[in-house]
């Protein structure tokens, strides 16, 4: 997925771009979704408390209980409430998503920005090091990661043996690879408004660079930046299931869509409708992410028919 | 232009050379290699043992060492052992890339078949019934799991209806052309299920910006048919960016798509690239990781070039110095 | 036209359907064997291949009895064919004389003679040939082979078990000769990689006919084999490594059985069963696969044994394994299995006992209760980590209930998994673990717990972090008994040093028992005459005995 990069953008009032989001049925119908979903799941504390049941203990005679007023959703492999997991699992999988896009983004645009910038040498090194990165196996890199004694990097105890430092650590990888979409784009939208007269002017007054980096060229590429972080949310989400698939996902006991859809891969013979939940969330997650991108780049596309 | 391309290529070349220590590195970094894995399942394995094991798969020197000596091998064609299947590298890889190559070539086949006349229709009717419809389907497409499409399809057509098998390359004793085809068309339709939607979404966006050229709004206004406009002027513009994205997805035909192997137990690149850097099997990850690589630089290359050559009104000049 | 179209339809699809006659044999398993010579490097993939083409020269039954396969007798002390010596270096030694079968050929025809044996030993020992396990063939000074069909092993440490050479794989001398004129090129240009066909390669009731790497290898029967003449003209061993993906080609068809060795773990086996088992025979067999936990004694918690003990009362294994295996795996109470000639049934059992084992916490000071978890006097904290192999469903699962019933006791017990490798290869081999490690030890019947409990086998820098023994259990009368074990071979006393190893293990705790992991056989309800083990030795080794019955 490429959202192409609009060349000019005239200032475009917010009113217009809100009203053109809100004509997009789909994405405004996302968004809410989405909204609905992230609620849901930073409650799911409290959804606790009201349903009376705790989400870690284990109950082995309950396992695979089917749908009842105690479970709305029934219970997993170890007897654990299903509806309760997949919301803590969905704290979990849209945090990895959104964290690890944002600093994705935030690595993308100051990359994209020096290379388009300063353009040359450094525009050359800094794209082919995006080929790099790009060609680089991630394979042993989370290997390794997964090896190295957090300690002896000077982190403090309370992160090293939280349960979550699989998430943190995938959080880290995704940042440090995932930022080359935003790259390429902020990249282009800085060379064009490299071109400008205001940027031209900025720099004939003797502005400093990181100032017309930040004052001027920024503010103006924002958007591809937003459309591109929004659609790569969905990407990571899916992206953190296929490494729980491999293996090297989010571990137990902290639940992630991710890593509860390939636990019930293998009971998917005796009871698919442990599969059948996490798979929809991820699917409805994804789509509505990608949607939502969709509908953002219309809105604030200038060019996009009205 | 021949300054650009040997630029371009001096360019790729480092990248691959730096691309190709840093994995060796990354191997070698890995904890646990299979000789102190041995050591862990054999009670008899004496620190002599490992040392004669490590000498005779050449791990006991240093990494550097290691690797100046495989690139000094390496740019003289000699790719090595395998060191997990004790066979030559490009033996073990050459089979697994034409395997690729045929899955992922026909799967990107299908999906611009499906793709192109599937966003110029949407495109001809933005923001129509069809359109929202077309875009449903697109990103149904892009956010299944794959390992959980796979395993849907596996389910539905192999035990279900058992129309198709559920895995493998051939069916044993058999090997004719039309039995390898049934075995292509699950992991074929789950990677083009996959793709499709991107490609659709990239052609319906390109096909209505042209639409909005004022070229061809003044050749509606003279009153070209509609329809000769379309496949005529737009279409050819529309699907010039296309030429950069298929290009870029060029680098997959070599490396495959490891989850798919995995469900369909295909035998592909990707599964194998999995298995050598999980078995630190240097000479065949290397061998593996610089054909994907080259591949998807050469890709963008192309991709690069041939935007070039077919829209005139690029010019190598500005090209070289923004792309 | 109708009739003709429905044809081309059946001529189209026909082969995906379960084949009809069954002189064929398809076997799904786990994982494809990295190459297929006998010597160099082991994985139970291979093994299990091994087994249907080729025959060890010793070594244990489905009943746990050390047998002859290629050899006609087990040396023994009383016929004279083994005997005390003493070594050219002045130790104790031990010679014993085995006589090959008269009827044993390789696959072409050439008669098996002593010459493989002396080849083999040859690759075995040599430093540059890349053999895996060399244990053996090191300790071998000498061999005589006084004709083609006799000879006598010169050994240069007396054990209990002499009889068994269940390590020494032989090789065709008259292809791999030449093949081994450079020896460290061997492992790659060895006729067993490079020409895997060669009937000559093959000496068991099937031979190997076609290999596809990473997909599938096939194998016929063998006319020169000597034994019963096995039924399936054709058995193929197909490679599948997602289990999801394995059963869901059993049920369509592609393949007919899926082997326990290296296929479905049993709580995989269990959800398969319970909606789509029908058409099929499923055999639990609990093996020598024992279940455990490694605790790390240098850790101050873990040094009292009172609190290991209490670790083991608070753990509901018994519920575990009938609740989550269907109680087809049993509770291990120590490191012997039941099964074992030599178990012990009368050492300390650490039943579910909650209040006990809160007992015991309070005795070792982890009396005050904060946020439901015991802290000491001291104020530390009840935490331990808990550690396996990432993606290891059925330990991720166990690990997930034992966490749950021990913060119930005021344990904080964190999970930490990591990828297998970085797992078996770097934490638990150079013992950096903090707390507790959950992994299994496959064994042989009668194995002496040397690496895993002897003191001098602790992996550190000083011996290349070789041995087993991870937990760092130190004990000098663990120490005798294992060094007596090794060499007091009279019945009674070698039977009771037993019994005194695995009581004093189990009132010791260095590692905490879980249970005895079964494999999962999914047979055809057609298929007869599959022998689970229970051991290392697989299945195929009796593959002549399989039959269909309708």
């Amino acid at each position: 997925m490429t959202p192409s990069a609009p060349t000019q953008r005239p200032q475009t009032p917010l009113r217009r771009m809100a009203r053109r989001f809100l004509q997009h049925r789909l994405a405004l119908g996302s968004l809410i979704g989405l909204l609905v979903l992230a609620i849901l799941s930073v409650s799911a504390p409290a959804i606790e408390v009201l349903l009376g049941i705790d989400p870690d203990t284990v109950n082995l005679l309950a396992r695979f209980a089917p749908p009842s007023l105690a479970h709305p959703l029934g219970t997993d492999e170890l007897g654990r409430d299903m509806l309760l997991r997949l919301l803590y699992g969905g704290q979990i999988s849209l945090a990895v998503g959104i964290v690890a896009a944002l600093f994705s983004a935030v690595i993308g645009t100051a990359i994209g920005i020096v290379a388009g910038y300063y353009g040359g040498i450094v525009d050359r090194i800094l794209m082919r090091f995006n080929d790099f990165v790009i060609a680089l196996p991630l394979l042993p890199l989370l290997i390794v990661l997964a090896a190295i004694d957090l300690n002896k990097l000077g982190l403090p105890d309370e992160i090293v043996q939280s349960e979550n430092i699989s998430l943190y650590r995938i959080v880290a990888i995704i940042a440090l690879v995932g930022w080359n979409t935003v790259a390429r784009l902020v990249r282009a939208e800085t060379l064009a408004l490299r071109r400008r007269e205001f940027v031209r002017a900025a720099v004939a007054l003797g502005t400093p660079p990181r100032a017309i980096m930040l004052r001027h060229i920024l503010p103006n590429a924002v958007s591809p930046i937003i459309v591109a972080t929004t659609l790569s949310v969905g990407n990571i989400i899916l992206f953190e299931s296929v490494l729980s698939f491999l293996g090297l996902g989010i571990q137990p006991p902290t639940a992630s869509w991710g890593n509860m859809l390939t636990n019930a891969q293998q009971m998917i013979w005796s009871a698919p409708e442990l599969a059948i939940w996490p798979g929809l969330l991820i699917f409805v997650t994804v789509i509505a992410f990608n949607f939502l991108g969709d509908g953002l780049q219309d809105a604030l596309d200038p060019r996009a028919l009205d | 232009m021949l300054r650009f391309a040997t630029g371009r290529l001096v360019e790729s070349l480092a990248v691959l050379l730096i691309m190709s220590w840093a994995v060796y590195v990354l191997i070698g970094l890995m904890p646990g290699d299979p000789i102190d894995l041995m050591i862990a399942a054999n009670p008899n394995f004496t620190s002599a043992d490992a040392d004669r094991l490590k000498a005779l798969h050449g791990l006991d020197k240093p990494i550097l060492e290691r690797y100046a000596t495989w690139l000094m091998a390496a740019l003289q064609g000699d790719f090595g052992y395998s060191r997990t299947f004790t066979k030559p590298a490009l033996e073990i890889l050459l089979p697994r890339l034409l395997n690729t190559f045929l899955l992922m070539g026909l799967s990107l086949f299908l999906s611009l078949a499906i793709a192109i006349p599937l966003g110029v229709y949407a495109a001809l009717r933005p923001y129509s019934r069809a359109d929202y419809a077309v875009n449903m389907v697109c990103f149904a497409g892009i956010s299944v799991p794959s390992f959980w499409l796979a395993l849907l399809c596996i389910i539905l057509f192999a035990v279900r209806l058992q129309w198709l098998p559920a895995g493998g390359m051939e069916t044993i004793g058999h090997s004719g052309l039309l039995d390898r085809a049934q075995y292509l068309v699950l992991p074929v339709l789950v990677l083009t299920i996959a793709s499709v939607g991107g490609f659709t979404r990239f052609v319906r966006a390109s096909m209505m910006q042209t639409l909005r050229q004022d070229y061809i709004r003044t050749a509606l206004a003279k009153g070209v048919g509609s329809w000769r406009l379309v496949v005529h002027h737009a279409l050819r513009n529309a699907l010039l960016p296309l030429v950069t994205v298929v290009g870029l997805s060029f680098g997959n035909l070599f490396s495959g798509a490891l989850i798919t192997e995995i469900m369909f137990s295909w035998l592909g690149m990707g599964k194998m690239m999995y298995d050598a850097i999980l078995g630190n099997d240097f000479n065949l990850a290397l061998v593996g990781l610089l054909f994907a690589t080259s591949a998807t630089l050469i890709g963008n290359f192309l991709a690069d070039i041939g935007q070039v050559a077919l829209d005139p009104r690029v010019s190598f000049a500005a090209r070289s110095s923004e792309e | 036209m109708k009739k003709f179209l429905s044809a081309l339809l059946m001529a189209l699809f026909a082969w995906t359907g379960p084949a009809g006659a069954k002189d064929e044999l398809v076997i799904g398993i786990s994982q494809f064997p990295n190459n297929l010579n006998p010597i160099i490097g082991s994985m139970l993939a291979k093994s299990y291949i091994l087994g249907l083409a080729r025959r060890p020269l010793t070594l244990y039954d489905a009943k746990w009895q050390l047998t002859c396969m290629l050899c006609t007798d087990l040396p023994s002390l009383e016929k004279g064919t083994a005997r005390h010596e003493t070594t050219a270096d002045g130790k104790p030694g031990i010679a014993v004389t085995y006589t090959l079968r008269k009827d044993a050929f390789w696959g072409d025809g050439t008669p098996i003679t002593t010459k493989d044996v002396r080849f083999a030993w040859e690759v075995g020992r040599h430093p540059k040939s890349g053999a895996a396990g060399r244990e053996l063939f090191t300790r071998i000074t000498k061999i005589d082979t006084p004709d083609d069909r006799t000879f006598t092993l010169h050994i240069n440490k007396r054990t209990c078990d002499y009889q068994a050479i269940n390590d020494f794989e032989i090789l065709p001398a008259h292809i791999e000769r030449k093949k081994f004129a450079d020896p460290s090129a061997y492992k790659d240009h060895s006729a067993y990689e490079t020409d895997p066909t060669n009937p000559g390669l093959w000496f068991g009731p099937y031979r190997v006919v076609k290999v596809v790497s990473g997909s599938y290898i096939a194998l016929e029967r063998n006319p020169r084999w000597w034994g019963r003449k096995p039924q399936f003209k054709r058995i193929t061993i197909r490679a599948i490594e997602n289990t999801a993906a394995l059963t869901a080609n059993l049920l369509s068809g592609n393949i007919d059985y899926i082997a326990g060795e290296l296929g479905l773990s049993v709580d995989e086996a269990l959800t398969f069963a319970q909606r789509k088992g029908k058409p099929f025979k499923i055999v639990y067999k609990p093996g020598l696969i024992y279940e455990h936990i490694d605790l790390n004694l240098a850790n101050p918690i873990l040094k009292d044994r009172r609190t290991r003990r209490a670790l083991l009362l608070g753990l509901d294994r018994a519920g575990i394994t009938k609740q989550l295996f269907a109680g087809h795996q049993p509770v291990a109470h120590g490191q012997t299995n039941p099964l074992d000639s030599v178990y012990n049934p009368d050492i300390p059992k650490y039943a579910y006992d909650p209040k006990q084992a809160r007992k015991l916490l309070d005795q070792a000071g982890w009396t005050q209760i904060r946020g439901g978890i015991r802290h000491n006097s001291k104020g530390d904290r009840l935490q331990l980590e808990f550690m396996t192999t990432a993606g290891n469903k059925s330990r991720e699962l166990v690990q997930q209930v034992m966490q749950s019933q021990w913060r119930q006791l005021g344990i904080d017990v964190r999970i930490r998994n990591q990828p297998p490798r970085v797992y078996f290869g770097e934490t638990v081999r150079r013992r950096k673990f903090t707390g507790l490690a959950m992994f299994a030890w496959l064994s042989s019947p009668q194995n002496i717990p040397l690496s895993t409990l002897h003191s001098k086998m602790i992996p550190e820098d000083a011996n290349g972090w070789t041995g087993q023994n991870y937990t760092g259990y130190r004990s000098k009368e663990m120490d005798k008994i294992i060094d007596d074990l090794e060499v007091i071979c009279a019945p009674d006393k070698h039977r009771a040093l037993w019994h005194d190893m695995q009581s004093l293990y189990a009132r010791d705790l260095p590692a905490l028992p879980l249970y005895f992991r079964a494999n999962a056989y999914i047979l055809p309800k057609w298929l007869r005459g599959v022998q689970p083990t229970g051991h290392q030795y697989p299945s195929t080794l009796w593959a002549e005995n399989w039959r269909v019955e309708r």
